[in-house]
């Protein structure tokens, strides 16, 4: 199973994971029928009798239909969809409660249950997430215990082949799985994804764990925890990666889910491409930094009071990929790179082992996914004129080698 | 005849089998079945990669781990001769942030936890509002990712300092939260100012109150809950803040403590496998949290209220409340004295020319957390963790029962599982 988890990282390229935005009038056109047709049929279905109405909701929270709107045109904008879409998005927002999730924890630490369905309260995400058909969860459910059980049984028999299920947590696959068990059954975390997943219509992993094995599986990996695309086979899987999952990718997926039927488009580690086609870099406040030269050298230096890039001091921005140079976090309220701290890398597989090692990478001994940028900073120092040229350079090196394994066939 | 419960909703799961006499519990164990093996994960990394990984021990109190490592690593610095001096921003900002963690983990815990399961307990048919709850924590959390970038898993404590450089902006921005959190306390929590409520001196002054701790602390006298739950009667606090006292007290007689005798032992539970260790001092078990934190620190309400109740659910309750409250007016005043202009961090001598031992003791939402960490080269030899639920959560014989053992014996089944939960039982964290 190593091997494959090795082969399927090796995948990967940058230019792969990036998303086409512009694939001419004639698609959209076609799609935006498909959706609308899909959007109107599920209006005429009616959702469970106990589900909170959202727009009730909505306006109780004090949340207006202009800022609804506003929230549902950054979403469409996030969804990489043109903006005829918004009033799309609205609708399949407000039909969030007819599409029944089942969430089930593993080898975790609730963290991602925590980022997404408590702590970031009622910022329309949220709202969302919290009435949305959770027809299971049991950090947040009332019931417990041997009721819980039977809830989620009766979920998963009227949902069947219908449900979402989102998965949050490890695999620990060592001495037969007993490294975690779960129920009145003591069953083991993984005969419980197996029998949860069998009727599920799609899997979302949220999270790092349960999409690449996570903190658990750092080395010597003492669990052997693993994820959930390393031994689910023949389901669509989704995976959200970062530690924590971002709400907003959360909210993004479903929708998405809801707008057309399907899931959205991957890259080869199954990840979105609407939110992880870019990578941190691309984006971040602290890029003109980077272009011109300006890096933190030491904690706390003068550089480091002005803002300056944290590349050298161990940022995995560059070789990174999610949008939280965009979304940031806990409503938008800030990120790490915001209080001077630099990506840890958290979206990527083995951010535990490598990423998270406190040192610049160019002596890190990381072989990012892109090549190039991420070469021997110091280069960069050496003359601050040169420097962003020497930058684009690379960059154009490693994009013209990623575009020749595309004409080559790699999809 | 042995019955097993499972309690879900403390982030992950616990189950305990309760062996019952005649309706009441005789004696009951507790389980942790899962298991990450993040001590042995931690071995032979970089010293500073436990900033990273430490908080990802635990979803709601990781801001509490990373703490207790920065400080683990501090005190390892200091034992190779390399004593770290903090700036007092640094310091004011790391305890702000922990402080905030303490009050979104509190709201979460009365608003999802305690008031749902009261509810159930008193079979009653009052609606819980569980967003009331996590509309308070999202507060919270902002309030802190002001400072620190995210939360949870932030990672922005250092050795020497914290990495943020706050301007004005971000401190005025964190300062709106926190009175929007404090205004939402007021008005749907207390039914009074927080002024007036940290005034009290007895809780019958909370009588005239029409709000949710007034429910709460109805409904647990109606049940019985001050006669109930209680354990020894012993209590730690071991982390030293602005906010804490560290001491043992045996009743309400103090003790000076010693980190050096905190030890662990394997759990009892030979109904099922679990991954727990017990902690205990010397060979005593204590229970730590907000009423032991409350009983060192002699808050006069607790005082008053333990005088009458001693240590029953009903007190350990309140001194989780009345902590909320006396938190929310720390952070006002940790904010305020925050002066943007000092220096935020001083980098220390690189980590690889460090070779020592270290211990971080911090004071986390549940209690007594604690990081010992061993580096040699500035790699990690050896790391240990002692969580607060090991302190009140531990299961052990008929000879020695834990805290949480202890409070449970003799009630009913369903009175014991609401007395487990005023532990505010952390799953996760026990395991680790």
């Amino acid at each position: 199973m190593a091997d494959r988890i090795e082969g399927v990282k090796k995948l990967f390229t940058s230019k792969s994971a990036r998303i086409d935005t512009n694939r001419g009038d004639a698609h959209y056109e076609t799609l935006f029928q498909a959706c609308h047709a899909r959007i109107e049929e599920l209006k005429t279905q009616t959702p469970r009798e106990d589900r909170l109405k959202i727009d009730d909701l909505l306006e109780d929270q004090g949340v207006s239909r202009r800022d609804f709107m506003k929230w549902a045109s950054a979403v469409t904008g996030m969804l990489m969809l043109p903006s005829s879409f918004t009033p799309l998005v609205a609708d399949a927002a407000l039909l969030m409660n007819r599409a029944p999730v089942i969430w089930i924890e593993l080898s975790d630490c609730a963290g991602n249950t925590e980022a997404i369905l408590r702590s970031d309260g009622p910022k329309i995400d949220e709202i969302l997430l919290d009435i949305i058909s959770l027809e299971f969860n049991e950090t947040i459910m009332s019931a417990s215990g041997h009721q819980a059980e039977k809830q989620l049984e009766d979920a998963m028999h009227t949902f069947k082949d219908k449900y979402l299920l989102f998965v949050e947590g490890a695999i620990p696959m060592g001495i037969d799985g007993n490294y975690g068990t779960i129920g009145a059954h003591a069953e083991t975390f993984y005969d419980h994804l197996m029998r949860i997943s069998k009727h599920a219509a799609a899997v979302v992993a949220v999270g790092s764990c349960a999409t690449f094995g996570g903190v658990p599986a750092a080395a010597p990996n003492p669990t052997q925890a693993v994820g959930v695309m390393d031994i689910l086979k023949g389901k669509p899987l989704i995976n959200i990666p970062a530690c924590p999952a971002n709400p907003a990718n959360m909210v993004g997926v479903i929708i998405h889910y809801i707008l057309t039927g399907q899931i959205p488009e991957l890259d080869s580690l199954l990840r979105p491409k609407f939110a992880f086609g870019y990578r941190i870099h691309d984006n971040c406040e602290r890029r003109a930094h980077f272009d011109a030269g300006e890096f933190v050298e030491e904690w706390g230096d003068e550089g480091a009071k002005n803002n300056f890039c944290l590349y050298k001091v161990g940022c995995k921005g560059p070789m990174t990929f999610n949008n939280c140079s965009i979304v940031r976090y806990n409503e938008g309220v800030n990120w790490p790179i915001g209080v001077g701290r630099g990506c840890i890398g958290c979206s990527e597989p083995d951010f535990w082992d490598k990423y998270a090692y406190e040192r610049p990478m160019a002596d890190a001994n990381i072989k990012a996914p892109t090549g190039g940028v991420e070469k021997t900073v110091d280069e960069f120092g050496l003359g601050l004129l040169t420097a962003a040229g020497i930058g684009i350079g690379i960059h154009a090196a490693a994009s013209l080698a990623a575009g020749k394994k595309e004409e080559s066939g790699e999809s | 005849m042995i019955t097993r419960e499972l309690i879900e909703q403390i982030e992950g799961e616990a189950s305990v089998s309760f062996e019952m006499k005649r309706d009441k519990v005789n004696f009951a164990t507790i389980a942790f079945p899962h298991f990450r093996g993040m001590e042995r994960i931690l071995q032979g990394k970089s010293a500073l990669d436990a900033l990273v990984i430490t908080p990802r021990v635990c979803g709601i109190c990781g801001h509490a781990h990373l703490m207790a490592s920065v400080r683990a690593l501090e005190s390892a610095y200091a034992h190779a001769g390399h004593a770290i001096c903090l700036s007092h921003k640094a310091q004011t900002i790391r305890e702000f942030t922990l402080v905030m963690e303490m009050i979104q983990n509190h709201f979460k815990w009365f608003y999802l936890t305690l008031i749902p399961e009261l509810i159930k307990l008193r079979r009653t048919s009052k609606n819980s509002t569980p967003l009331k709850g996590a509309f308070a924590a999202s507060l919270a959390s902002k309030t802190l990712a002001s400072f620190a970038g995210q939360w949870p898993h932030s990672s922005y404590m250092l050795p020497g300092g914290v990495t943020c450089d706050p301007t004005h902006m971000e401190r005025i921005k964190s300062q709106g939260y926190l009175k929007e959190l404090i205004h939402f306390f007021e008005t749907e929590t207390l039914g009074t100012t927080l002024q007036n409520f940290l005034s009290f001196e007895s809780c019958k002054e909370m009588n005239a109150l029409q709000s949710d701790i007034s429910y709460v602390e109805q409904a647990l006298l109606a049940s019985g809950m001050h006669q109930k739950g209680f354990a020894y009667d012993r209590f730690i606090v071991l982390g030293e803040h602005s906010f804490s006292t560290p001491s043992k007290m045996k009743q309400t007689r103090p003790f000076l403590v010693e980190s050096k005798y905190v030890r662990v032992k394997e759990s009892y539970s030979p109904q099922e496998q679990t991954y727990a260790k017990n902690a205990l001092y010397k060979n005593d078990y204590y229970e730590t949290g907000p009423l032991a934190r409350a009983m060192t620190a002699h808050v006069p309400i607790i005082r008053n209220i333990h005088r009458r109740f001693k240590d029953s659910a009903y007190s350990r309750v309140m001194a989780r409340i009345v902590e909320l409250a006396s938190l929310l007016q720390h952070a006002t005043e940790l904010l305020k004295v925050v002066d943007p202009t000092e220096t935020s961090l001083v980098a220390p001598e690189p980590i690889h020319t460090i070779t020592a031992e270290g211990i971080g003791i911090v004071e986390a939402p549940r209690g007594v957390l604690m990081h010992k960490v061993s580096i040699v080269s500035g790699v990690i030899h050896r790391y240990e963790i002692i969580t607060p639920t090991q302190w009140n959560i531990g299961s052990d014989t008929k000879i020695d029962p834990t805290p949480v053992q202890q409070a449970m014996i003799d009630v009913t089944k369903e009175e014991a599982l609401f007395i487990f939960r005023t532990f505010d039982v952390c799953s996760v964290c026990t395991t680790h």
